[in-house]
């Protein structure tokens, strides 16, 4: 039995006990990644992420594109959050090439931002939801979301990928009579989302569930670098909306939702406490809109940015999204570098769900919010 | 628009506020922002010429060392300036310098004064014409030990540029399947079909 | 060629009528003799109004409206209908069938959409029949190192074996396919069957997920068992019988929830997790383990499996009609058989049409078969709701509730009812 192995191979002992388990990525609980999940009886005892079956190599082909084409090409790692990808992107070429926002567009962009948080955040929401087995939790939040989709194809045209952020402000101006339809959904999606807490959040199965299990103390939420609700779930008060104040965040008031325990109750919570706070960002944005205004400023065709790299980064529904864009005298990007929240939470995956019960695998896996699309770009 | 050029490490350079595209001629002093300096002026007292600051702008202050030093250095940002975790690791192909760079942008959770800022820190690893797989002098070492934060973006930049990090408990492919055999993707030799 | 039909031929058309013509002949050959010689030769004919009914008897008394009833009648009363029919196979297959449409139905309205909605005029009222052919039709994969007798064996002996609970489960005074004395006792010893098929299942699919899922159901079924068990104890106190049929007849007056509601809860909750109901649904459908131990299974097993599954539901609904919610009793609601039609016929202007055997089923059975049907359609409701309402329960948490916190109230349901029994209040001899 002794033949050679070949080149690049090496015999590994297994251990009787242990049963390695690929939830892959044909599989109901899984999203479009595979764990490789290691159990003895019921305790994980190692598993190992294998992202990349979505992998399309965005940033080598942002490479071959100039900065305008760019724009419904990086969008797509999330789809439905396409405005919140877009943003630090479009803000460091703005930045590149020296360009001032005018102000109408600045609160359209925020709108348009708020909104995309909600729409992922409700899809989010529904695929927990599935995986706790919890069927109504998946209908409601897919039902309720289409409201706001709705509102964003009145404004973009598209429902999903909207490729709304141009450099230099927005690509059109709001539909007519927007603000009022606006509103009106927006107060009903916040009235149905408040009847959220009844029958998920206060449900005795789903607290058992989630509650105390994958928990992440703050001092691992800070070294594993993690960000956006897991971060904040864990009791670290870090809202780039901020902290970072971009476009009109800082003259808009809202309040950054922080709890302490750091399991997934509280992570699954925090979304949407945040979406309740969205809501409110759009009502207040609706009213402070200057009325009229250009949208956007007129840029010369193949805009060129000078030897210069940026980073700026925007809080996006999974976390801190960062755009790294080096660029040297031609029409394309040298290297566009997307940072974005999943990949940066993926870390604390296999270091949560060491020794916890199989059962808790997907309520730990899905409730660190993360998107497998983007996170393999 | 910023008029640095951080390809090539230079002292403190003076910083034109980005107005307009057209004031590439206007060299004057500007001040530049204070909290920054002093996080740039920490470093330079403490590492003398092993680094440079190569520009500082508001929020970003951009550090280039060498890549012996590199460890030293984050050590110091993460003990004494107290940068906790990496935002991002990117590594950026320049064959015409025949060096692949690799920029961690570090920032910071507990400190409330540096919740703005993002340091970068840009280290350069020598990039060779006809690498032989395992053996080429493209190598770096790891900061996984000093920021726990890098593992997975580090085993990414091994992957897509192909630069080792020595002392990375798991240097694995992560995003390209295993039977990968090409160039390492964002290298800019690999070319994408068709274009 | 016509206009019409434009690629009609003769010949083919010949054919095809010869071909329909050799069909049935074969048909008729095949089976319709040897049923006719079953029929003369093995089944038992009865006797009605004193003479021994022969098929030839028969045909021509079928033919004749005025005698056709009492055939009827005795043909009801024969076993082959009282396990295939009513109170057996067929009103249970119908019961899943409505079970089954009113959960999507019910469900759908829960969640805000609007369920089955295309196949059939009315509401999507045909969707199972659609289901149904697709199941039929589809390819039934079995993997390659699967242990082929068991697999194939596992889901014809789950359906038999729901059959089996059914079978035993009154309906109607009298109605009932197998009147055994120690019928609740029949009906532990089947339910303690339900965890080896899925277990054998589970095993001979030969691969992970099933492994795991058929591990859970083994744990959930086997540690629901013990409280579910003593849950019935305290009816069976109380009552002093096993047979089921005497137990609905002792709740002439009142159904023992009234006085073992512990145990009617404690027995609800067992149904849940001995059905595989959310939220007690691990083994089934899950999100780690894809599907459970059904994961293998495809095509008509599928289809076996489900309607195994939603017999046994109706089996257990049945179950706790029976034996806490007073079975068939209930106030009479249904009409009386009007007297004139017994003695005088059916008068249709000029036509006095007598006909003899009138009423087929008796009041009492038919008001008996309505409060049935009605208290186990409202236990089914309740068992149907929670899949709207919770998620999935995790193993331990279902271990801890099934082993400690559920024997310890069924403890408590049986000294409640040995105090009911031996206060006098209850029981033979007591003042109720």
């Amino acid at each position: 039995m002794n033949k050679e192995l070949p080149p690049g191979l090496a015999l590994q002992k297994v251990d009787e006990r242990i049963m390695t388990l690929n939830v892959g990525p044909q599989h109901p609980g899984s999203g479009h990644m595979r764990i490789i999940v290691q159990i003895d009886g019921d305790f994980i005892v190692a598993c190992d992420p294998d992202p990349g079956y979505v992998h399309r190599g965005e940033e080598k082909m942002a490479e071959y594109r100039n900065y305008i084409t760019n724009i419904p090409h990086l969008e797509r790692p999330v789809i439905h959050d396409s405005c919140n990808i877009l943003y630090p992107y479009v803000l460091g070429v703005e930045e590149l090439l020296g360009i001032e926002v005018p102000e109408r567009a600045k609160y359209i962009r925020v709108i348009a931002s708020e909104l995309n948080r909600c729409v992922y955040t409700m899809y989010w929401l529904a695929i927990y939801g599935i995986f706790l087995g919890h069927s109504t939790m998946f209908m409601w939040p897919a039902g309720d979301r289409e409201l706001l989709i709705d509102l964003l194809e009145k404004m973009t045209g598209a429902r999903v990928t909207h490729a709304h952020f141009v450099p230099g402000g927005v690509r059109n101006d709001l539909p007519p009579n927007f603000e009022d339809v606006c509103l009106r959904q927006v107060n009903y999606f916040e009235k149905r989302i408040k009847e959220y807490a009844a029958i998920f959040y206060d449900n005795p199965i789903l607290i058992s569930r989630t509650a105390n299990t994958g928990v992440l103390s703050r001092e691992d939420a800070i070294r594993l670098g993690t960000t956006g609700s897991v971060l904040r779930a864990s009791g670290v008060d870090y809202d780039l909306r901020k902290k970072e104040p971009y476009d009109v965040y800082d003259e808009l008031d809202f309040q950054t939702n922080v709890l302490k325990e750091g399991d997934s109750y509280a992570r699954s919570k925090i979304p949407w406490l945040d979406m309740m706070e969205s809501c409110r960002i759009i009502r207040h944005a609706l009213q402070k809109m200057p009325k009229s205004g250009s949208v956007r400023v007129k840029l010369k065709p193949n805009p060129k940015g000078g030897d210069a790299s940026v980073y700026k980064r925007v809080e996006s529904g999974r976390g801190s999204l960062g755009c790294y864009i080096v660029s040297d005298k031609k029409p394309e990007p040298y290297r566009v570098k997307l940072s974005v929240g999943s990949f940066r939470n993926l870390i604390a995956l296999p270091y949560l769900l060491k020794g916890e019960k199989l059962g808790n695998m997907p309520s730990v896996y899905w409730s660190l919010n993360y998107w497998p699309v983007e996170a393999d770009r | 628009m910023s008029s640095d050029s951080d390809n090539e490490p230079i002292e403190t350079t003076s910083d034109v506020e980005p107005v307009s595209k057209t004031s590439p001629s206007l060299e004057k002093e500007i001040e530049l922002p204070k909290f920054e300096k002093g996080l740039a002026d920490k470093i330079v007292e403490k590492f003398g010429s092993r680094t440079k600051v190569a520009f500082v702008k508001p929020d970003r202050v951009r550090i280039n060392v060498g890549r012996d030093d590199v460890k030293e250095v984050a050590k110091f940002l993460r003990d004494v300036l107290s940068f906790d975790h990496a935002e991002s690791v990117s590594g950026v192909d320049y064959p015409q310098d025949k060096e692949i760079e690799v920029v961690y942008h570090l920032g910071s959770y507990t400190d409330s004064s540096l919740s703005r800022q993002i340091l970068v820190l840009a280290t350069r690893a020598q990039r060779e014409e006809n690498p032989i797989p395992g053996n080429d002098a493209t190598k770096l070492p790891s900061l996984r030990e000093i920021f726990y934060s890098v593992e997975f973006h580090e085993r990414e930049i091994f992957e897509m540029f192909g630069v080792y990090f020595q002392g990375h408990p798991d240097n694995r492919r992560l995003l390209l399947p295993e039977d990968w055999a090409d160039l390492p993707p964002l290298r800019k030799d690999f070319a994408i079909k068709g274009r | 060629m016509s206009v019409i039909a434009p690629n009609f031929k003769f010949s083919e058309f010949v054919k095809s009528i010869l071909d329909n013509v050799f069909w049935i002949l074969l048909i008729f050959a095949l089976i319709g003799l040897p049923a006719v010689q079953v029929i003369l030769f093995y089944v038992e004919m009865p006797v009605i109004d004193g003479e021994l009914l022969t098929p030839f008897l028969a045909l021509t008394w079928l033919a004749d409206p005025s005698r056709t009833l009492p055939i009827l009648k005795a043909f009801m009363n024969t076993d082959l209908f009282r396990i295939a029919a009513f109170p057996g196979f067929g009103f249970a297959a119908l019961i899943a069938a409505g079970t089954i449409f009113i959960e999507r139905k019910m469900l759908a309205k829960l969640q805000l959409r609007v369920g089955p909605f295309y196949c059939g005029k009315v509401e999507g009222i045909l969707q199972l029949m659609g289901d149904g052919l697709k199941l039929i039709s589809k390819e039934i994969i079995i993997p390659a190192k699967a242990d082929k007798p068991i697999f194939w064996a596992a889901p014809i002996i789950f359906v038999a074996t729901a059959a089996a609970f059914v079978a035993l489960i009154p309906v109607a005074p009298g109605w009932v396919v197998a009147d055994v004395d120690v019928g609740l006792l029949a009906v532990f010893a089947i339910i303690g069957f339900f965890p080896i098929i899925t277990i054998l299942s589970a095993w001979s699919s030969n691969s992970k997920f099933p492994f795991i899922g058929g591990i859970r159901a083994l744990h959930q079924m086997v540690s629901f068992e013990i409280p579910l068990i003593l849950s019935l104890l305290g009816v069976v106190i109380l009552t002093g019988t096993l047979n089921l049929s005497e137990i609905v007849a002792s709740q002439s007056n009142f159904p023992w929830i009234i006085f073992l509601p512990i145990g009617a809860i404690i027995f609800f909750i067992t149904i849940l997790a001995e059905l595989e109901r959310i939220p007690f649904d691990l083994p089934e459908a899950e999100s780690e383990i894809v599907a459970g131990w059904l994961t293998e299974f495809s095509g008509m097993i599928y289809g076996l499996v489900q309607l195994g599954t939603y017999l046994k539901l109706y089996a257990f609904a049945a179950l706790f009609v029976v034996l806490f919610l007073g079975g068939w009793t209930g106030p009479m609601i249904w009409p009386p058989f009007p007297e004139e039609i017994i003695t005088d016929g059916i008068v249709m202007g000029p036509i006095t049409a007598k006909i003899p055997g009138l009423p087929v089923f008796s009041q009492e059975m038919l008001n008996g078969v309505v409060w049935f049907v009605i208290k186990t359609m409202g236990v089914i409701f309740f068992i149907l709701l929670p899949r709207g309402v919770f998620p999935r329960i995790r193993i331990d948490m279902l271990l801890s509730l099934g082993w400690y916190k559920l024997i310890g109230l069924a403890f408590v349901n049986i000294f409640i009812a040995l105090g009911l029994l031996y206060a006098g209040v209850l029981g033979p001899g007591g003042i109720l």
